[in-house]
């Protein structure tokens, strides 16, 4: 009831606006203070499949041996900071709050970003020989093996690993899989891209056991990127945009393969 | 046949056999009638380290994808960089091409991007979509791409020179390849 107001006293309403502005002036000068040092900008969105990621104001990029750190302290002159010797046939880099998950053909590791100018080894968990794109999260690690010719290896599957302690992933399940390449995980949704056999849609409310929720057929998928609700899929021959519905419902907006 | 020539004969046929494209660790296959392997990918050494935006054109070989704000970029893999606006996802427009040869990776901050020319890093000012400029380069600061041969192992298309310089690798159903590694 609009009389209600007039019953609240002027002071209470004063002493509550006077805590409002508090509130938010001190949020602007704490905004202000932590953005002295250096100014972060706003990163995009990568596949799993990439070799760069920026994190922490920080580009990290690996090649087939080794992970690089360049500082964006300046962004339009990175400066080489530390360089960390893997193994052999890395592939793939992510970045999770302040850890990087790194694939290579043999096994997972897992880096810490606490000093981000000088990232240093957790964990590392050995897989079979294969290509393999790792996402995660605080507690879990998905990561996709697939033998072909040119990764070797006798396993197609989806593993999920527990990082919870990240100085030793554990492997907690595997599910089967046709052709795994990239993957992306948004919220308790994880999407993995199985080459010609569609994209498969995983409710991860329960992170080590993946519900089966559909698979989307008619391309080739390769990797996906879930930018707010539009999935954005490397196909064979471009890219697809679908639209992200209520109840998992996945619509084809465009393809751009010319 | 005098001394000095014999350490010198050895080491031309060690170096020969290291050379060769022929595993050496493993017992020697029959090269099969088709496999899925990497073929290399040629360009011509004309704008290798020119970095500039052209007209869009056709997606050959889609590679990567990227996406910041309403924009999607797609590595065309060795030669640059699709940018095409997703503002309106079931209508995507084709912005323009960036021009960067042996191109595979990219990320971007603000209006920042960071590719692989080759293996130089290179920073790109894209404020102006329709003149971008390289503002910075670190020269073979990494290797991303290997112009003798392909990431992983297996089977692979042996490099032609005649054809050109390798910008990058490409999979492909390969008819009874000749190297492997």
């Amino acid at each position: 009831m609009p009389e209600k107001h007039k019953t609240l006293p002027m002071k209470r309403i004063l002493s509550l606006l006077i805590i409002l502005i508090a509130i938010v002036t001190f949020a602007a000068c704490s905004k202000d203070e932590s953005g002295k040092s250096t100014t972060p900008g706003t990163p995009g969105q990568g596949g799993s499949l990439a070799r760069f990621t920026i994190a922490w104001n920080y580009l990290y990029i690996v090649d087939d041996q080794k992970l690089y750190a360049y500082s964006l302290a300046n962004p339009q002159a990175p400066q080489l900071k530390s360089t960390v010797n893997l193994g052999f046939d890395i592939e793939t880099i992510y970045s999770f709050k302040d850890k990087l998950f790194i694939g290579s053909q043999n096994a997972m590791y897992i880096y810490s970003l606490t000093n981000p100018a000088s990232p240093a080894q957790l964990g590392t968990a050995s897989h079979v020989r294969a290509c393999d794109p790792v996402v995660a999260n605080d507690s879990i690690a998905y990561v996709t093996v697939r033998m072909g010719s040119t990764c070797g290896g006798n396993q197609n599957a989806l593993l999920i690993y527990d990082v919870k302690n990240v100085l030793n992933p554990v492997q907690r399940n595997a599910t089967p899989l046709t052709n795994p390449h990239g993957l992306g995980l948004k919220d308790n949704r994880l999407y993995v891209c199985d080459g010609d056999n569609g994209l498969f849609v995983y409710d991860v409310t329960d992170p080590v056991y993946p519900q089966y929720i559909k698979q989307l057929k008619g391309e080739t998928f390769y990797d996906v990127i879930i930018a707010d609700d539009l999935l954005v899929c490397m196909i064979d021959g471009g890219t697809a945009l679908f639209q992200l519905g209520a109840g998992d419902e996945i619509t084809l907006m465009a393809k751009i393969t010319n | 046949m005098p001394k000095p020539y014999l350490p010198l004969l050895f080491s031309g046929l060690l170096f020969s056999f290291l050379l060769s494209c022929k595993p050496y660790d493993e017992p020697v296959m029959r090269p099969p009638a088709s496999i899925e392997g990497y073929a290399p990918i040629y360009g011509s050494n004309n704008n290798a380290k020119t970095i500039k935006s052209a007209a869009p054109r056709n997606i050959e070989k889609g590679g990567k994808i990227y996406v910041k704000n309403d924009t999607l970029y797609q590595v065309e893999t060795g030669k640059g960089i699709h940018v095409i606006s997703i503002a309106s996802p079931d209508v995507p427009q084709k912005l323009r091409f960036i021009e960067v040869m042996g191109c595979h990776e990219m990320a971007i901050i603000d209006n920042y991007l960071y590719t692989n020319n080759m293996n130089d890093l290179v920073v790109v000012d894209i404020r102006n979509i329709n003149d971008v400029v390289e503002i910075d380069r670190i020269q073979n600061t990494f290797h991303i791409v290997d112009q003798n041969r392909p990431p992983g192992t297996g089977w692979f298309e042996c490099v032609d020179p005649s054809k050109g310089d390798v910008i990058g690798w490409e999979m492909k159903t390969l008819s009874y390849p000749q190297c492997s590694h």
